[in-house]
């Protein structure tokens, strides 16, 4: 007797949406997934159009256990449509986007999971719109403040460059000439721990379900400046937690060191672990996640002389003001890592 | 306390998600220790309480026992699970004589083993050579040997892969590409590149690198001389005799074998099968240590098989 035990060609799910569809405003039109029934909702917003929605799939089975998952496809990736005009990818339309979603499924209020450049769309929602999110995580925020690594400041990106190694790759000239291999060494410096050949693999085909063209167009409609991004952080007043690795090699751990700095919120280090913990770290990613149910605590003392307007708080206050949950890993240790404040640099993912 | 507790300036901390330095492990034995024979020691295991024994032979000794680390904390929670290290690796000792590493020998150690941890009876799973210890057990120990599993098995009842026949073992070669590498010179000049050509191969499977990495770690804790041991005296091993060792084996047999397996040919276990009266399961796309790369599945079909043991008039 013989049997052939058949792996799957086509990547399955750990789970599969309960409900699904598409939202549309001004004729774009979002594809979004709706997964389990629990409170709260958990949003897992867009990032950067390089990925789609795919790219929470460690989060979604696990976190839809507990609570209620909604996720969507932001505009220029994955089933979602791909305008041409560089102002359809502005962070306010993701932002109306992300409203729209949550309209459309009958959230009221959620809280929001970001990554990268999603955290731009994350501080648009939640400093305008308190009163639908309750808490903010952000994973490795792509924020214009901090520092930007110094590899990455050599290459403007509309230039035409002699060399296209490296960071050279990141380079619209590039993009439309040799996609997949901008796309390949985007996705190796993603993910700098070792054994993440399925994970550079996964994101890879992901980025090819998009085009360079659009990609250019998203790129272009980054435009948050460290102003802009401060005063969104002035005014957001539900609680964040911001996750980071020390071996992000997309940002640097300067962004989201400074985003925690700049609010005054709190900050876990994931150390070895580079831009996309959640990917390659599930485990780690969800369990703070999980721990971040805490009210809000005071702004940095640094900050005390800005404008408070907008600072009431309007979250619910969960607890009794110090923090219920643990990261009880004996390896914890509070890092010491200096920070400083530069001006003008724009983040770019 | 709690280092993210309200009142430090800075809501921070550092988690560490970087490999320990030393491999922490899923579950740790309920019991070990050692077994003696000849002034050859062996280094032995026992994983939860259940009903069979499971019996985790080893594998040729360029691994030792932690090979099946995404087998034993599974099936320790339906089975007993017994496991050693084979002679020449991990805890065990390393004789340096060839007599010292026959399949008999292998077969003898299992049985010591069986009796110091008082087990009566077991369902042996061997991986690769294990086949070959395996199957001598369940031939001559059947009071001992309720079933059999043998996965990628290397077995001496098909031809092997067209490319591992070119070149000579103990010949110096003028080459080292490829399976040349499979030469004792080569191991003693190159014993690491060796261990990545050859894990290389046994993980065919894309995304395969902490697997390999592991593996060749594990090949590192023994010594070119000892390996080359331990491959000379496998070597002795002939059709006829195994042949006749399959036609004693009355217990029932199941036969896992990937397609890709680069090391083993699949015809190998399809032979194995046959002889045995088993059951062949071909793995689609698998190397030929699907156990560590698809523990899912190969523990799924360990169980099912055990259970069915349970099944069985006696």
């Amino acid at each position: 007797m013989s049997v052939v035990v058949q792996t799957p060609r086509e990547q399955t799910r750990a789970r599969y949406p309960d409900d699904q569809g598409y939202v549309e405003r001004d004729g774009v039109r979002v594809y979004y997934e709706v997964y389990g029934s629990g409170e709260p909702t958990v949003f897992l917003l867009p990032t950067w159009s390089i990925m789609h929605s795919r790219h929470w799939k460690m989060q979604i089975p696990y976190l839809a256990r507990h609570a209620r998952v909604l996720t969507f496809d932001g505009r220029g990736n994955g089933k979602s449509d791909r305008p041409e005009e560089v102002a359809a990818y502005a962070e306010e339309e993701h932002a109306a986007d992300s409203l729209a979603v949550m309209d459309a499924t009958g959230t009221d209020r959620a809280v929001i999971v970001s990554l990268s450049l999603g955290a731009q769309r994350a501080l648009l929602l939640a400093a305008e719109h308190p009163e639908r999110f309750a808490r903010a995580v952000f994973i490795c925020p792509s924020v214009s403040l901090g520092r930007p690594l110094p590899e990455r400041v050599q290459y403007p990106f509309e230039d035409v460059h002699d060399a296209d190694e490296g960071w050279a790759k990141y380079n619209r000239h590039y993009w439309l000439r040799d996609y997949r291999g901008f796309l390949e060494f985007f996705f190796s410096r993603m993910f700098t721990e070792q054994h993440s050949t399925k994970q550079i693999e996964d994101c890879i085909g992901w980025g090819l379900d998009t085009n360079p063209e659009t990609l250019v167009a998203t790129r272009l409609a980054i435009t948050m400046g460290e102003e802009e991004t401060r005063a969104l952080c002035s005014r957001v007043c539900c609680p964040l937690l911001v996750i980071q690795g020390t071996a992000d090699a997309i940002t640097g751990e300067s962004r989201g060191i400074a985003l925690a700095e700049e609010t005054g919120e709190e900050l876990v280090l994931l150390e070895g672990s580079g831009h996309a913990p959640h990917v390659r770290d599930p485990s780690r990613s969800i369990f703070s996640s999980e721990t971040s149910s805490r009210p809000r605590s005071r702004r940095g003392g640094h900050e005390a002389g800005r404008g408070a307007s907008g600072r009431s708080s309007s979250a619910p206050r969960s607890g009794s003001g110090t923090r219920s949950g643990t990261l009880a890993s004996p390896a914890s240790s509070v890092s010491s890592i200096p920070t400083s404040r530069s001006t003008g640099w724009r983040s770019i993912p | 306390m709690d280092r993210r507790l309200a009142g430090a300036k800075r809501n921070r901390m550092t988690v560490a998600v970087g490999s320990p330095i030393e491999q922490t492990r899923a579950r740790y034995p309920d019991e070990d220790g050692y077994v003696e024979r000849d002034g050859v020691r062996v280094f032995y295991e026992v994983y939860g309480h259940g009903e069979p024994t499971v019996f985790l032979l080893p594998t040729w000794s360029i691994i030792h026992s932690r090979h099946w680390k995404l087998q034993i904390p599974y099936l320790a929670r339906h089975f007993r699970v017994l496991t050693f290290d084979g002679r020449g690796s991990g805890k065990a000792d390393r004789p340096a004589e060839v007599e010292a590493y026959t399949e008999g020998q292998f077969a003898a150690d299992a049985l010591a083993v069986l009796d110091a941890t008082r087990t009566e009876r077991a369902v042996v799973v061997g991986l690769s050579c294990g086949a070959l210890w395996g199957t001598l057990l369940a031939a001559d120990d059947p009071d001992r040997v309720e079933g059999a599993v043998f996965i990628g098995p290397a077995v001496p009842l098909a031809p092997p892969h067209p490319e591992r026949a070119v070149h000579s073992f103990h010949e110096r070669l003028d080459t080292d590409e490829g399976w040349a590498k499979y030469n004792r010179h080569y191991w003693v000049k190159h014993y690491e590149e060796f261990l990545e050509y050859f894990f290389g191969r046994i993980f065919t499977e894309p995304h395969s690198t902490k697997q390999i990495e592991d593996c060749v770690g594990w090949g590192l804790e023994l010594t070119p001389e000892t390996l080359i041991a331990t491959e000379e005296a496998l070597s002795l091993c002939g059709l006829e005799s195994f042949r006749e060792t399959c036609k004693r084996v009355r217990c029932p047999v199941l036969v896992l074998h990937g397609d890709e397996d680069a090391i083993r040919p699949l015809a190998q276990g399809a032979a194995l099968a046959e002889a045995t009266h088993g059951t062949l399961v071909t793995l689609e796309g698998s190397g030929h240590c699907p156990h560590a790369r698809d523990p899912v599945k190969v523990n799924l079909l360990i169980r099912e098989f055990v259970e069915s043991m349970a099944r069985r008039p006696t």
